[in-house]
């Protein structure tokens, strides 16, 4: 176990002192992620409220193939992706394979489903009677939508803290299209699993140790949205 | 009296199951009209087509309104009404924030609640849904609707899940109403609720 605790010793150093390298692959995780999930969630959250709200025709096969996308391989999206973004693909001219560009891409696809789903399902959620109590008060259908958009904020706020705990923990998408180089596409899970394959262990268990802070944090505001949720 | 509400062969179905079948029915400007029947003959079905929240499936309705908004005259309060996720002020004055009506909101979010018996409505402003007791939530859900001056309230079982307290300053605060010339439809299976109002009755029957 000696390697370990010298890794352990060797992570707090790197991390104290900041290290180029670790620091650069925190930067580009919270980078692609947060962009992911802004593009992720411009796009799921409107889909999935229409989806949880609206009757429509064919209701129930998206919902059934936004669920289904919801078990979406990672390494599947980054290999679709990477169909369509290397030099050969359809959209081979921008160069957006290895590149932030390129994961925020995959990682936008893999948080997708994510956010329409549960989107979709706080919506189907909300007690009927709130419908019922905007109509009777005389709400119109746009002010209908806006009230229970607000009603649902803390659920909202809820999926895209997980959709953000998923993007920022996957490795497939981020490996396949980020090409894992250093200073640049490297993310924490890319470089975690390349020291760890190189026996150098310091490096992976700092970047593990800020993945397990996230993951921390992100656990802390879901507790917090739904806390939120039932006193407000 | 001029009748308000008119409607001849009034039916709804919910999923080919017959949940109201009314063949005339009507009420008069300021009149109290207690629907009663059995569970299921109807009473909140029908209760929630006169706050056009559902269309009939068959029959006329008619509802001779004062202006273009007829919805905005009938207000509904439920059983088990439901608060926002907001301040207890947010709540009774929503209705009227809904119509643009931001002017007095303080004086008339406390003239509402004393209304429906709140001593001290300002004590409670800023407290959310999950501060208040079910009397409590009641009173205030009671005192949204009584904000927006509504010309006809509907009450389904408004007492319901109440106690006997909460129950009284409710009925007390609908019988003012009546003086004030509201037109009050409440469903309600207690006689002395009815005889409290001086409503007249009107018994729903499920059709087989």
């Amino acid at each position: 176990m000696g390697y370990f605790s010298d890794g352990m010793r060797q992570a707090a150093d790197l991390l104290v002192h900041m290290d180029d390298a670790t620091m650069s692959a925190i930067e580009a995780t919270l980078v692609s992620t947060s962009w992911a999930l802004a593009v992720a969630a411009l796009l799921g959250l409107p889909l999935g409220f229409v989806l949880g709200y609206a009757n429509f025709p064919g209701k129930r096969a998206i919902r059934l193939v936004s669920d289904t996308l919801l078990a979406f391989p990672t390494v599947l999206i980054g290999l679709l992706v990477y169909v369509f973004i290397t030099a050969r693909g359809p959209l081979g001219e921008f160069g957006l394979l290895f590149t932030l560009p390129g994961m925020v891409i995959g990682q936008t696809i893999l948080a997708l489903p994510i956010i329409v789903s549960w989107t979709a399902q706080a919506v189907e959620n909300l007690d009927p009677r709130c419908r019922q109590t905007l109509l009777t008060l005389g709400a119109g259908p746009a002010q209908t939508v806006l009230l229970t958009l607000r009603e649902i904020r803390y659920d909202l706020a809820m999926v895209c803290v997980q959709a953000f705990g998923r993007v920022v923990t996957e490795v497939g998408v981020a490996m396949m299209l980020g090409g894992n180089i250093r200073y640049s596409t490297r993310t924490m899970t890319t470089a975690i699993s390349l020291e760890t394959s190189k026996g150098e262990f310091a490096q992976g268990i700092a970047l593990g140790l800020v993945l397990l802070l996230i993951a921390f944090v992100v656990n802390l505001l879901v507790t917090w949205c739904k806390h939120r949720g039932k006193t407000a | 009296m001029s009748a308000l509400f008119e409607a001849h062969d009034l039916a709804k179905s919910y999923g080919g199951v017959l949940a109201l079948f009314l063949p005339e029915f009507s009420v008069d400007q300021g009149e109290c009209v207690a629907l009663t029947g059995r569970n299921g003959s109807g009473k909140s079905t029908l209760l929630r087509i006169l706050a056009f929240l559902e269309k009939p499936d068959s029959g006329t309705l008619v509802y001779h309104a004062k202006g273009s908004e007829p919805r905005r005259e009938v207000t509904l309060l439920l059983q088990d009404p439901y608060l926002l996720k907001c301040s207890v002020f947010d709540n009774v004055t929503l209705g009227l924030r809904l119509r643009g009506d931001r002017t007095h909101l303080e004086e008339r979010y406390c003239q509402a609640m004393a209304e429906a018996g709140f001593a001290n409505p300002m004590a409670l402003a800023s407290r959310t849904q999950s501060m208040l007791s079910g009397g409590e939530r009641q009173r205030v859900a009671l005192a949204a609707r009584l904000a927006l001056s509504p010309r006809v309230l509907l009450l389904d079982e408004a007492t319901a899940h109440v106690d006997a307290a909460s129950e009284k300053i409710i009925y007390a605060s609908v019988k003012s109403c009546l003086a004030r010339g509201v037109t009050v439809v409440c469903a309600t299976h207690d006689r002395a609720i009815f005889d409290f109002l001086d409503a007249r009755e009107v018994v729903l029957r499920p059709r087989d």
